[in-house]
């Protein structure tokens, strides 16, 4: 293996968010991490390098205040980063993303595997992978759970709906894991006091060819509320009757 | 002014709370039940680089500085105050008098697998007749051919039982006064160094406490550190930093208090609805945030304070007096909000309240913090 590519997403960790009074979401005092799975690609990545060698970057796109990003990435292992920041990458939809990426990565970082999480924490939208695959022109795997590389043949896992899928494909390739394909490590102290060493090359937008059309808009984000009713019954027959009838009519049987 | 965290001191803050919860607040309950020292959290600690952090690489530490130390003490104390404590008196004490007093040989021989966690250390001045009065101390060490040689008894040591290293003070001239204190190391395994049983203890259960007893023990002489009638000093230097350590951990007992004390209250039901909504509760609640933030800052600024390399004895003093009564006042409370649940093992506001008042007491009780407070103050 030779060099590895883990792109990653800084998200709003959901823990921090409030539902504000106007059934809006309060992202006042929200604080920001890696997105979960991406934490997986990242360990995959330093897994693999632990096995074959080579070295790994991560890369990511987003607003120029992502600097704990970076560094948690490179505390995770990466060897140097790649960092596509811009106030204007703030929001952007996932065809956005991937067109971005792939551009940044023509551009000046050379890949034999890309690592992608199989989907962001804040979206789910399944689509960067695939599409910067696309973009890139090389073959894209989904859904692994297991993946292994011998010289650049690559076997991955697939966990599909009838079962588990066994591929393989030529490098380069890109592949977008699943969680359960490792436990992310928890980075020492020295890990994170040496992440700001390591070398970081920031691509602004003015770089980049012009930046495509969102294909998706987001008109507003409301909270999501849970409707939560009580009403008592009592045991004879006619409350329970009752009961069943108040279950029907809410349709939960 | 500038109340911001370095992006450093935030990852590691958030990984410390993943370490914490992942392999700290399993076991808690389960270490303070059996007394239990969890010499397996220990080496997972010691991977991370979490025992020796703000000791400088080249002396096997991670090079961070006090104040991440302490926001480590802090997390770790959040899920379970022993081990946040043994990481304090190991890190902010044993090895920081180390690394402050100790030769270039002695850094080399103790300091090293100190600060990669492969040996403990441990503070050993109090004894049963002297513990705020550190004047009583009996303990003495005469030098003979090339060798001291300690005889006395000391109590209340924290990591007696377990630790490899231990940082003994002894009167090498007790007609000397204040100067006639000196400090030593005495490696594990030293002749006539007798380690006691580990005391049951209300709280704080899982971190080891014993009395460590010097019959004609024997440690040869250039284990002294510093100077002969240095020991005073290096004592005083000793609890300014392990008082913040101390300060930091009653910020993560009041932390869980809180996280506690939040979450029941908005499930418990009583009279149809969560009780949080009581003014009662709630007062009770917002009483804990603003000390847990007054706590917080004060620990925090004395921990800077270190870093800036300025004094810091009195602000040290007085986080850790304020961060042990709040700790305490706000346990007790905690496990009122908690009613009759709180008072059942296994809840975890139950140890909270318990390990809330050794605080209050070791490295330094709270009327000697005042005594150091208003000495600062008055003079």
């Amino acid at each position: 293996m030779r060099e590895i590519v883990a792109c990653f997403k800084w998200v709003i960790d959901e823990a921090y968010i409030r539902r504000g009074s106007g059934g809006d979401l309060d992202l006042s005092a929200v604080n920001y991490k890696i997105s979960d799975y991406d934490r997986n690609a990242i360990e995959e990545a330093v897994r693999l390098k632990e096995k074959c060698g080579g070295s790994i970057t991560a890369v990511t796109v987003g607003v120029p205040e992502a600097t704990r990003g970076i560094k948690d990435a490179l505390s995770r292992g990466a060897d140097r980063a790649v960092f596509i920041a811009d106030a204007l990458f703030a929001g952007l939809e996932p065809s956005q993303t991937a067109s971005v990426l792939s551009e940044a990565i023509r551009a000046g970082t050379q890949f034999d595997l890309i690592l992608c999480g199989e989907g962001s924490s804040d979206l789910y939208a399944q689509q960067v992978g695939p599409r910067l695959a696309e973009k890139l022109g090389i073959p894209c795997i989904c859904y692994v759970q297991k993946l292994d590389v011998e010289g650049d043949l690559l076997t991955a896992e697939r966990r599909v709906e009838e079962g588990v899928e066994v591929v393989e494909a030529k490098l380069p390739a890109l592949v977008t894991v699943l969680p359960d394909i490792n436990t992310p490590r928890i980075p020492g102290v020295k890990d994170t006091l040496t992440a700001s060493k390591k070398p970081v090359v920031t691509v602004t937008a003015a770089e980049l060819k012009s930046i495509a059309e969102a294909r998706l808009k987001t008109t507003g984000i409301t909270a999501f509320r849970m409707e939560r009713s009580c009403e008592r019954f009592g045991t004879d027959d006619k409350e329970i009757t009752r009961f069943v009838g108040a279950l029907r009519k809410k349709g939960v049987i | 002014m500038d109340f911001k965290l370095t992006e450093e001191q935030e990852l590691i803050r958030r990984n410390i709370r993943e370490f914490a919860l992942k392999h700290v607040e399993p076991i808690a309950a389960e270490i303070d039940e059996n007394s239990r020292h969890p010499a397996e959290l220990f080496a997972k600690l010691a991977e991370g680089d979490w025992m020796g952090m703000p000791i400088p690489q080249q002396y096997g530490g991670a090079g961070a500085d006090y104040l991440t130390h302490i926001i480590a003490v802090e997390e770790l104390s959040r899920s379970c105050s022993s081990t946040g404590f043994t990481v304090s008196i190991h890190v902010g004490i044993a090895c920081m008098l180390l690394l402050l007093f100790g030769n270039e040989e002695q850094k080399k021989k103790y300091l090293v697998p100190m600060a990669k966690g492969k040996h403990l250390g441990a503070f050993v001045l109090t004894e049963p007749g002297a513990g705020t009065d550190v004047m009583a101390a009996t303990t003495t060490a005469v030098l003979n051919g090339n060798d001291y040689v300690l005889n006395g008894t000391k109590t209340f040591i924290s990591n007696g039982p377990i630790a490899d290293t231990y940082i003994v003070f002894a009167w090498t001239d007790k007609s000397a006064g204040r100067k006639g204190m000196s400090c030593f190391i005495v490696p594990k395994g030293s002749p006539g160094l007798k380690p006691g049983e580990h005391f049951k203890k209300m709280g704080l259960r899982s971190s080891q406490t014993s009395e460590v007893v010097f019959k004609d023990c024997r440690i040869p002489k250039e284990n002294i550190i510093g100077q002969p009638g240095q020991g005073m000093g290096i004592a005083m230097t000793g609890f300014d930093h392990g008082r913040v350590g101390i300060a930091a951990q009653c910020v993560g007992i009041l932390q869980a208090a809180l996280d506690e004390s939040v979450k029941y209250s908005k499930e418990r039901v009583q009279f149809g609805n969560p009780i949080a909504r009581n003014q009662a509760i709630a007062w009770m609640i917002a009483d804990m945030a603003t000390d847990l933030a007054a706590a917080r800052f004060l620990t925090y600024h004395a921990a800077w304070l270190k870093d800036q390399k300025q004094p810091f004895s009195k602000e040290a003093s007085m986080a850790k007096l304020f961060g042990a009564e709040a700790a305490m006042r706000h346990t007790i409370k905690a496990v009122q909000i908690h009613g009759g649940y709180g008072y059942i093992k296994g809840q975890k506001v139950e140890r909270l309240m318990r390990d809330a008042k050794i605080p209050e007491i070791y490295e330094g009780t709270s009327e000697a913090q005042r005594m150091v407070i208003s000495g600062n103050v008055l003079r």
